[in-house]
């Protein structure tokens, strides 16, 4: 037996050596990678500030994108009139870098192969800070004044909380506002509210008999739908107490005095689980609200398949089920309704959606990009008036010309006649809003919309207007809140994190509503014992320095 | 490996005048003279190379703080830190569990499937039915597991998926089910599935050593009286049991890998993963995702050795019946 292991093995021996005689040569490009991001970093000194700006249109100037999302992709750059202009006129190209899926891992990636984009579009989260920990971002600081679109528009509060540990601003932020906006809340089903009678629904109690009307009449339309990732069930919360915006959940902690405290122990939370959960028991809500994907709950609002919709973003769905369903029949459609809650809330003081001053999410860019200043400017222009307009409303010419003492832009008549393609382009360009201006655009929109005749309105500004922007939360003071991945609070929060989201399905299954009281308490156990507290702790800090930042 | 290879090497043995032909050649002639089938196992053994054994420097970041930004050289060296934060972790004995016992059943269901399958096949007279059979059954093995998985969610969907529209339609639930939603369903969901998918393929492996059966030994048999059962258990059976056994050991090493991407598509509810959460799944969410990088090489090396330990007892077992591997 020996003898022949002896010879069988010979011949893979050799051809493992042949094959390393045959590698050893491209041994050298194997090696770690970690190693070149350092030398980027001496590669590109540090910025200095010229005194000269950046021109446009001198030069081309590509700048690459990366979309730190799973979801990330973009139409291509110059593939429509208002981009195709900018190329044109400015010069400028952006060059998408796609997540595939899997922007975890990407940007692990680009950062181990020490090849990042000139520009990350992100959360704003505790990945930034890693970045800027590992000087790997370029402050925006010496910029702000020579290029003065963005502290003029975002006002020297929002970047303030911005700003890192160090004083600088690494942020550019994306939709950013001085002014409420956000769309939480809850949309009906005109036709099946028509059929059963109108009835109030101003609290709790008349929702749930709303929900139960629905269910007798229409056993195959979903009564409540909740929307992606269940965000209704985060909007209903807010019903339960007088400003108590869904932010509580979404932070994992909720305001007492000066602390941040467990989630699973606040009453109000209980309570409203414990709604839910009846609400899941007796049938009244979507039986997959917890794993439907976002095409699901599209085809469902689309179709009119739902009485009452509810999500973070509820007018999104809502206008374009709103225009499907009235064109099969001009008496259905949906409409919103002023947020309910429990009897004796004020209305004014019910907040099913929140908003900050920062916005969505940000944009930084990195020590690779070969001229920050001119990726700076760009961003700059783009969130001015002159460059928002033609990412918002394509560019000059086509349809609109000059603009009012406002900025809003004057329409032409092709915007009417020719609706179909002004949609597309405008439902394209959202694709490029990277650097969106809440506190432009809002109230041009507006304006805009009262040069339109009244059945050409939008659905989406109707509702804006009379409803969610008077009833979302301003949460500014929350924000940023989270430690850093590595850390040994970000390795609790992760912890936490999935005991909350098992606990939340748990919870909503759960039997009965002392089922749901027992699925919370054990979360709120399981939690504190890898590291809740610490968690709070940290959380509570940075709220206090942000409302000392905010002055508050 | 192929399965050929297998049937022959351990069922028959070696021509003795072969034996002794090749020991007076040295072993650098016999290379040369099967140069063209050396070279073509050459990009695999490149391929082992390159992609599993280059990288296996990086088991050693499980003790240490990895860094992204550091590098492997640069990254402080912290011992075991990371094994025993993994051991105090309160999803240490839940992930074990669900690993071991996912695996166990699918060593005990998914492992046998396939060899039924090829007896039955066996058992087909008609030739175009069986290859028909064959084909169908192995297709699935192609799918990737997101459309396998995809297909699974759809039926199972409780917003008109199939299965609920059949049970209600037979009246044997009133209301649709949420299927993957049901802890207790999430097992018996995963291993139909992956018997599903692999029955066919891994087939294949048992009806070519069923293949290479001496058709004297049915002859004889069947002279003697032996009815067609009794021919399979005395004959097909103990012929391809080498092949079993082998693959049963490796099966046995691999019982730390309950499987990734199967639970990963199925486990979308997260009121499962007190059933789904494996090693695998757990070392890409804690630590993959969350940039804890020599806490997920920690704990995926925990796994290799206890899959070592594991296929060497299994080998030490199967010695005894001279089936063993090595």
């Amino acid at each position: 037996m020996k003898n022949r292991w002896g010879k069988s093995l010979l011949l893979p021996l050799i051809a493992v050596f042949a094959a390393m005689s045959l590698l050893a040569g491209c041994g050298g490009g194997g090696t770690p990678a970690a190693t070149t991001p350092e030398k980027k970093g001496s590669e590109t000194t540090a910025p200095e500030a010229s005194t000269a700006k950046y021109e446009f249109g001198k030069e081309p100037l590509e700048i690459e994108l990366y979309g730190h999302y799973d979801w990330f992709s973009m139409p291509a750059w110059g593939g429509d009139p208002a981009t195709k202009w900018i190329q044109d006129n400015m010069k400028v190209t952006i060059k998408p870098i796609l997540s595939g899926g899997k922007a975890n891992q990407k940007l692990n990636t680009l950062i181990a192969g020490g090849t990042l984009p000139d520009v990350i579009w992100m959360q704003r989260d505790g990945e930034v800070e890693r970045l800027r920990q590992n000087g790997l971002l370029v402050p925006f600081d010496d910029y702000l004044d020579k290029y003065p679109n963005l502290k003029e528009w975002a006002g020297e509060d929002t970047l303030n909380m911005l700003r890192s540990p160090d004083g600088k601003l690494y942020q550019f932020p994306n939709w950013y506002t001085k002014e409420p906006n956000g769309n939480g809340g809850y949309m009906l089903n005109i036709k099946m509210y028509k059929e059963l009678g109108e009835p109030k629904i101003e609290t709790l109690d008349d929702f749930y008999n709303y929900l139960k009307l629905v269910k007798a009449k229409y056993p195959n339309v979903i009564p409540f739908e909740p929307g992606l990732e269940a965000q209704g069930f985060d909007t209903l919360y807010s019903a339960f107490k007088e400003s108590n915006p869904p932010t509580h959940i979404s932070m994992r902690a909720v305001p007492n005095g000066d602390k941040l405290t467990s989630l699973f122990l606040d009453p109000t939370y209980r309570e409203s689980m414990q709604f839910i959960n009846k609400l899941y028991r007796e049938g009244l809500v979507a039986k997959d609200a917890l794993t439907q994907t976002e095409d699901q709950v599209k085809e469902k609002v689309m179709n009119g398949r739902v009485a009452v919709y509810s999500s973070a973003d509820t007018t999104k769905f809502g206008s374009m089920g709103h225009a499907a369903l009235t064109k099969k029949d001009p008496n259905d459609g949906y409409f919103m309704i002023w947020p309910f809650a429990k009897a004796g809330i004020p209305k004014d003081k019910i907040n099913p959606g929140h908003y900050n001053s920062l916005g969505w999410n940000v944009s930084v860019i990195t020590t690779s990009a070969e001229n920050p200043e001119a990726v700076f400017a760009f961003w700059d222009y783009m969130t001015g008036p002159e460059g928002f307009r033609v990412l918002f409303w394509g560019p000059e010419g086509l349809y609109w010309e000059g603009v009012d003492a406002d900025g809003v832009p004057k329409l032409k008549d092709d915007y009417f006649t020719k609706e179909k393609e002004r949609q597309d382009l405008m439902d394209k360009l959202v694709n490029f809003q990277w650097a969106g201006n809440t506190g432009y655009i809002d109230p041009a929109k507006s304006k805009f919309e009262l040069q339109l005749p009244p059945e050409k309105r939008t659905w989406e500004t109707r509702w804006q207007s009379e409803i969610t922007w008077k009833t979302q939360y301003n949460a500014t003071e929350f924000q940023n809140l989270d430690p850093s991945k590595e850390s040994d609070e970000g390795i609790a929060r992760q912890a936490v994190e999935d005991i909350y989201l098992e606990a939340r399905s748990q919870a909503l299954y759960a039997k009965s509503e002392e089922d749901v009281l027992k699925v919370l308490d054990k979360a709120h156990a399981d939690a504190d014992a890898v590291g809740y507290s610490t968690v709070l702790e940290y959380k509570t800090k940075m709220w206090l320095e942000n409302k000392q930042k905010l002055g508050k | 490996m192929s399965p050929t290879d297998l049937s022959t090497s351990k069922g028959s043995a070696p021509d003795p005048g072969l034996q002794i032909k090749a020991s007076k050649q040295s072993g650098w002639q016999r290379f040369i003279k099967q140069i063209d089938i050396q070279l073509m196992v050459l990009p695999a053994l490149c391929f082992v190379f390159v992609f599993s054994y280059i990288p296996m420097y990086g088991v050693l970041t499980a003790f240490q703080d990895y860094s992204l930004f550091k590098g492997f050289f640069a990254s402080d060296w912290v011992g075991f830190k990371h094994f025993a934060a993994f051991f105090k972790s309160p999803d240490f004995e839940r992930v074990l569990r669900n690993t071991l016992v996912i695996s166990f059943l699918k060593l005990l269901i998914s492992f046998p499937a396939p060899i039924l399958l090829a007896l039955m096949l066996n058992e087909v007279g008609n030739k175009y039915f069986k290859s028909l059979v064959q084909t169908l059954s192995y297709l699935p093995h192609f799918l990737s597991w997101v459309i396998v998985s995809g297909f699974v969610i759809s039926m199972l969907s409780v917003d008109n998926g199939s299965i609920n529209i059949i049970l209600e339609k037979l009246n044997l639930i009133e209301e649709p089910l949420n299927f993957l939603s049901m802890p207790e369903y999430f097992w018996s969901i995963l291993i139909t599935t992956n018997v599903w998918k692999e029955i066919g393929f891994a087939s294949i492996v048992y009806l070519a050593a069923i293949a290479g059966i001496d058709p004297h030994l049915y002859e004889a048999a069947a002279m003697d009286g032996a009815s067609r059962f009794k021919q399979i258990f005395l004959i097909t059976l103990p012929c391809i049991m080498p092949v079993v056994i082998i693959f049963m050991i490796l099966a046995i090493g691999n019982i730390m890998n309950a499987g990734f991407e199967d639970i990963l598509l199925l486990s979308k509810d997260k009121i499962v993963w007190s059933v789904s959460d494996v090693i695998d799944t757990y070392v890409l969410r804690v630590g993959i995702e969350n940039h804890r990088y020599s806490y997920a090489a920690a704990v995926g090396l925990f796994k290799s050795v206890v899959s070592i330990i594991l296929l060497t007892l299994a080998n030490a077992i199967a010695r005894r019946s001279g089936n063993s591997l090595w």
